[in-house]
């Protein structure tokens, strides 16, 4: 497990750099539709898998709720809470890139775009996630309220997403069903960073399993004692 | 006993019990009163406020039904009749389906009693058709009393009980928020044509998390209601 981890970690961090380093040293300056260069475009190179991770992190979190209730072991529970804290933190920074990149490209900190507003609204969903945790003591109790949770709040996020679509929206489409609208040299920057993020987040649930499992063997020990 | 003799019997138990209090049905009303005044403080000088009175409509609903789904469980939790209910030879499913159709059942009388005074009061009128309308505001009640119910069992049984219940409930009925809204705001203000394309997708989706969120709930209920 341990070597796992290292290993995860290292390879991620690799992948990341290495992404990043494409990004800005390989790839083209994006041009918009005026012919102009826009180099506040490179945050994308970022923000998108960030924000995929965490709505990886988040489906996660919900498929080992569904796993805590069938097979009723605790280790699905802290599998649970790792992947939606991985999650959360990653669901963070996609607003904070966000938040600068819209300022940079719009000159607004904020706007109620669709997009925004609906990782605003998962982000507050899953802020609940952590208060609902935190108030009850019984952990049989706590595992089973959590879990059902983490479901209703995954299933939830897609229909937000839909929802706030009802209001029109002014966001970049990158991907759309007729493929990837970008150059060969920038996908590859996109692509190593996307891998290179999906691995580091891997290790970074694992890292915070092992943690919860060594604080429950603890609390156990303290016990005999 | 049948399925539905089961769920009938625990609505019928709510309905007894509210119709010697009153108090569930009154105290929603009157908050809905009071937001209403609280919204003429607030918007008095727009005068008009037709584009946005669906929107203000929902709000008023939506912290409205907080206030019953707390109730409905805070009575079973502090007179041990939750026990009792879980002793009971009802599947624990069937338990879901009544609290849900019971809430459902008072949420709609204090509506029915709100959306005329409210039209009234603020000088409104719904200009689109009237069947479409109590079509989405009877869609909107079902999800939230769905989800409402799942949640406020959950946080009945923590330690901040009934402050935990806007917390989880309000995000997730978020989606159900933004439809309701663009639903009842563009039927209050008569739109037609491609103008009305966003009241029909939110009518649709306000369809689709009711059985998404019906079916979850009940299946899900088990867990909730206790080991």
């Amino acid at each position: 497990m341990k070597r796992t981890i290292t290993i995860l970690l290292l390879t991620g961090g690799a992948l990341l750099l290495t992404g990043l380093a494409l990004a800005f040293l390989v790839a083209p300056t994006a041009v918009g539709q005026k012919g102009v260069e826009i180099f506040s475009q490179k945050i994308f190179y970022f923000h998108v898998p960030v924000s995929e991770t965490s709505l990886l992190a988040f489906i996660l979190g919900a498929v080992f709720g569904v796993l805590f209730l069938v097979k009723k072991s605790p280790k699905y529970d802290f599998l649970s809470l790792a992947a939606v804290e991985v999650g959360f933190v990653f669901g963070l920074l996609v607003e904070w890139t966000g938040i600068i990149w819209t300022r940079a490209e719009w000159g607004v900190w904020w706007t109620w775009e669709p997009r925004l507003t609906s990782f605003f609204i998962l982000m507050l969903m899953y802020a609940g996630y952590f208060v609902l945790r935190s108030s009850i003591n019984e952990e049989s109790a706590r595992a089973r309220f959590s879990a059902v949770y983490s479901i209703v709040a995954a299933v939830n996020a897609p229909l937000t997403f839909f929802a706030i679509r009802l209001i029109p929206s002014v966001h970049p489409v990158v991907f759309d069903s007729s493929g990837a609208h970008m150059e060969p040299s920038m996908l590859a920057a996109f692509l190593v960073s996307m891998f290179g993020m999906l691995i580091f987040s891997t290790a970074l649930i694992l890292i915070r399993y092992q943690l919860q499992t060594a604080r429950e063997e603890l609390d156990y020990l303290k016990n005999e004692l | 006993m049948s399925a539905g003799r089961q769920i009938f019997a625990i609505i019928r138990k709510d309905i007894i019990a509210e119709l010697r209090t009153k108090e569930m049905v009154v105290s929603m009303l009157l908050f809905i009163l009071l937001i209403m005044v609280a919204f003429r403080s607030a918007f008095g000088e727009l005068g008009d406020i037709t584009e946005f009175a669906g929107g203000l409509l929902w709000i008023a609903f939506l912290f409205t039904s907080l206030l019953g789904l707390n109730r409905s469980f805070v009575h079973e939790k502090d007179e041990g009749c939750l026990e009792g209910l879980l002793l009971s030879p009802v599947d624990r499913p069937n338990i879901f389906l009544g609290k849900m159709i019971g809430n459902l059942i008072f949420l709609s009388i204090v509506e029915l009693l709100a959306i005329p005074l409210y039209i009234t009061l603020f000088n409104l009128s719904i200009k689109g058709s009237v069947p479409l309308f109590i079509a989405a505001v009877l869609l909107s009640d079902v999800g939230i009393c769905a989800i409402g119910t799942l949640l406020s069992t959950i946080s009945i049984n923590t330690k901040l009980r009934d402050m935990l219940l806007p917390l989880i409930f309000l995000p997730v009925s978020s989606p159900l928020l933004i439809a309701a809204v663009v639903a009842t705001n563009k039927i209050m203000s008569g739109a037609t044509g491609p103008e009305f394309e966003p009241a029909l997708d939110a009518i649709k989706l306000l369809a689709a998390y009711d059985i998404i969120f019906l079916l979850l709930a009940y299946a899900l209920y088990d867990f909730v209601i206790g080991e």
